[in-house]
């Protein structure tokens, strides 16, 4: 069975349904690579998966290593594995950037890392992303640029070491350099024990993260699927082709 | 009533009942000098054409029932044998190698001890009636109410809990710094109640040009045990605080205000300082007990390129009342006054903000700007906020923003995400929400007992009853 697997996903946002009956399945060690046109419901099946209280599961379920994980709050769902790197990641003011990474760390080892310990992979994992040392003295995601904020989700996923990571739309808003730094550092996470969904409008950062599956979504529902030639058809013919089966 | 020579009577007159003979008694009982007396007896005067507070009357009473909530008919309160009592650890004594630290208890200066190196470099700090009869008989004489209602400084305050204190204020500490002399330790002054009653302590504290001085303030006591009640919401001890600082030319004043004061406490306090030509004034004050309090840290802006920083932080529970109330006055040109109030609420508590800026008609070139922000994390607290500007000068720089919300879903979900549980998160949101405040404390005793006290006001916080805000839409919307 699949890592995660998602089935006939049913989501509503305030009274309206959104997902209409999504499947997909992410194996360890694959990237799965989803895209489709703005609105389609792309972040919304990432903020499903990642438990987000707002968007309401009506129907279908979401396993997690063949458990059902639709009941269960978002920081259960971090501290089993699922990793959600936010299209927009929130500021959350005058919390201490350090003292919130240590709190997310030990919470997902379920122990306390030695203080020491914990720096030295932060720090590692701070220049393994070209960030830069004065973040350590930041609040979480305050007054950071839009590129700075996507590394730092980054830098988060490499310190919580998922088993499964969303990442949405985390090209968007990098330059050249920085989404080659970001992807590469994604890269290296990658392996037999992480499974990867790709959520992107373009097939840049694919180009970094090859990934063994791409799937279309429209209107809330899964209208295509292929191998990696499917990004590229996309990025040169766009979605119109898909818009009347949706 | 015949003159007697000790302030104790055997049936105590009630605060509403006090007569001009009391007034005279007390003075004289404690050998104060004439003048003294003559302005405490003024003061008085003032006090009989005043009425108490009242919210209808007095628009800056207006959020707080002063009738219900403040007890004028108990008795002032009679100094105790100070062997006797048994004092709560408070921020002060954990204060590194301090100037000087003074204890007040029940309405008299129990100890002073002052730092013999910097008694011999010249810092004065000793009881205001000693001062009267000392050296400093000048400095008090010259300061003594000039900020309030009898002296003839820039205040005249028209509240009758001031007059109450200009007329019979019981312990008083004078701190003196001369000219030039930058004390770089902390002074801490200890406050407890440990009685029922009025309790009216002063504090007059003068830094000379060029002068350095931080001032901790700290207010302890109270939770005493069966003390009688008028009512539910009347407290059996009052604390009627004044405290006057004077900032001379290019001084630096730092002064710092802890209140945790236990549930049976009102407090009310004005905390005004006057800032000469390019003198800075910072306040910080941490409003955590009590069961009413009215706190009022104020500066009047007197010289040009004078500053005011006043900032602090409030967390109200079940059934306490706080109403802050900063004022600045910027009566000369080209000052500055930045003002920051963060305050969180639970259970059934009530939070006023009313931020006052008055900028007169010479104050041209004031920068002023009037920060008040309040978090409610349960049902049934509320907080009211007004940032008020007066302003008669056009040429100036104003700014003034106010909010009160909840934890905001946006922030809880992104924290718990990560995997913090909730209870985690909501914890550093509310200690996050703080420390804008925080970080500008700049002594670290302060800071941890600031927080700590933070700590325990979340412990007590039913985290499965915090309301979160409805940020629901956590993407722009394109
Ligand atoms: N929080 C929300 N509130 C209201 N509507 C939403 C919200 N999130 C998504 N939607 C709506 O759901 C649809 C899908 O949005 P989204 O999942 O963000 O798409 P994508 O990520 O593919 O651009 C859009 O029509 C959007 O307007
Ligand atoms: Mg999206």
């Amino acid at each position: 069975m699949a890592e995660l697997s998602i089935r006939d996903l049913t989501v509503r946002v305030d009274g309206t349904d959104i997902l209409k009956g999504v499947t997909l399945d992410l194996e360890k060690g694959k990237t799965l690579a989803l895209m489709g046109p703005n609105g389609s419901g792309k972040s919304t099946l990432a903020y499903a998966i990642a438990g987000h209280p707002a968007y309401e599961v009506t129907g279908g379920e979401i396993l997690f290593k063949g458990e059902d994980i639709t009941e269960w709050t978002p920081d259960e769902r971090n501290r089993a594995g699922v990793f959600l790197a936010m299209q927009y990641p929130v500021e959350v003011p005058g919390v201490s950037l350090t003292n919130f990474l240590r709190t997310a760390v030990n919470a997902r080892l379920e122990e306390d890392k030695p203080v020491r310990e914990f720096m030295g992979e932060l720090r590692t994992a701070m220049s393994d992303l070209d960030v830069d040392e004065s973040f350590l003295q930041r609040s979480v995601n305050e007054g950071f640029s839009g590129g700075e904020k996507k590394r730092f989700e980054i830098l988060q996923m490499a310190l919580l070491r998922p088993e499964v990571a969303v990442l949405d739309e985390t090209d968007s808003g990098l330059d050249v350099d920085a989404l080659r730094i970001v992807s590469e550092g994604i890269d290296r996470l990658r392996g037999p024990d992480l499974g990867v969904l790709v959520i992107t409008h373009y097939t840049r950062i694919l180009r970094y993260l090859t990934p063994d599956e791409v799937h279309v979504m429209l209107g809330g529902r899964i209208v295509a699927s292929g191998g990696p030639e499917l990004a590229d058809e996309l990025e040169e013919h766009g979605y119109e082709h898909y818009a009347v089966s949706a | 009533m015949t003159t007697s020579t000790a302030p104790t009577t055997d049936t105590p007159t009630s605060l509403d009942a006090i007569t001009e003979d009391v007034v005279l008694d007390r003075s004289t009982a404690a050998g104060e000098p004439s003048w003294m007396t003559d302005r405490r007896l003024a003061a008085f005067k003032t006090w009989l054409d005043q009425d108490w507070p009242n919210r209808r009357a007095d628009e800056y009473w207006r959020n707080t029932p002063f009738d219900r909530l403040v007890d004028v008919t108990l008795p002032l309160v009679e100094p105790v044998d100070a062997e006797c009592v048994e004092l709560a650890e408070g921020v002060v004594d954990t204060l590194e190698s301090p100037a000087a630290t003074v204890t007040v208890v029940d309405g008299a200066v129990l100890s002073i001890r002052v730092d013999e190196d910097w008694a011999d470099r010249g810092l004065v700090v000793e009881s205001l009636r000693d001062a009267a009869a000392g050296p400093c008989a000048g400095v008090v004489s010259e300061h003594l109410g000039s900020l309030t209602t009898t002296g003839t400084g820039s205040g005249r305050d028209e509240d009758r809990t001031i007059s109450t204190n200009d007329a019979l204020w019981d312990a008083g500490v004078f701190v003196h710094v001369p000219a030039e002399l930058e004390v770089t330790a902390p002074i801490g002054i200890q406050t407890y109640a440990t009685r029922p009653g009025v309790h009216l302590p002063r504090v007059l504290a003068v830094a000379e040009h060029h002068a350095r001085v931080t001032l901790v303030l700290e207010h302890l006591g109270g939770d005493l045990p069966d003390a009688p009640r008028a009512s539910r919401n009347k407290t059996p001890v009052l604390v009627d605080e004044v405290v006057e600082v004077i900032a001379r030319d290019s001084s630096f004043v730092d002064v710092i205000s802890v209140n945790e004061h236990g549930d049976d406490v009102a407090f009310l306090s004005l905390q005004k300082a006057g800032a000469h030509r390019d003198a800075t004034v910072r306040h910080y004050s941490a409003t955590l007990g009590g069961a009413t309090v009215r706190l009022r840290p104020e500066v009047d802006l007197l010289g040009p390129g004078a500053s005011a920083f006043p900032s602090g932080i409030y967390f109200a529970d079940e059934g306490q009342h706080f109403d802050v109330q900063p004022y600045m006055r910027h009566i000369a040109p080209r000052a500055t006054s930045d003002v920051l109030y963060k305050g969180a609420l639970q259970g059934k508590s009530r939070a006023v903000f009313r931020g006052n800026v008055y900028v007169a008609r010479e104050a041209v070139g004031t920068t002023t700007n009037e920060n008040n922000r309040n978090l409610i994390l349960t049902k049934g607290a509320r907080a009211d906020s007004t940032p008020f500007l007066e302003i008669e000068c056009a040429d100036i720089t104003a700014g003034h923003g106010s909010a009160t919300g909840q934890i905001d879903a946006r922030h809880l979900f992104y924290l718990q995400a990560r995997g913090l549980r909730r209870e985690q998160a909501l914890r550093l949101i509310v200690l996050g929400f703080f420390n804008e405040v925080l970080e500008q404390i700049t002594l670290p005793s302060i800071g941890e007992r600031t927080l700590a006290a933070i700590e325990r006001e979340i412990d007590l916080a039913d985290l499965d009853q915090v309301n979160v805000s409805a940020g629901r839409v956590d993407t722009p919307r394109d």
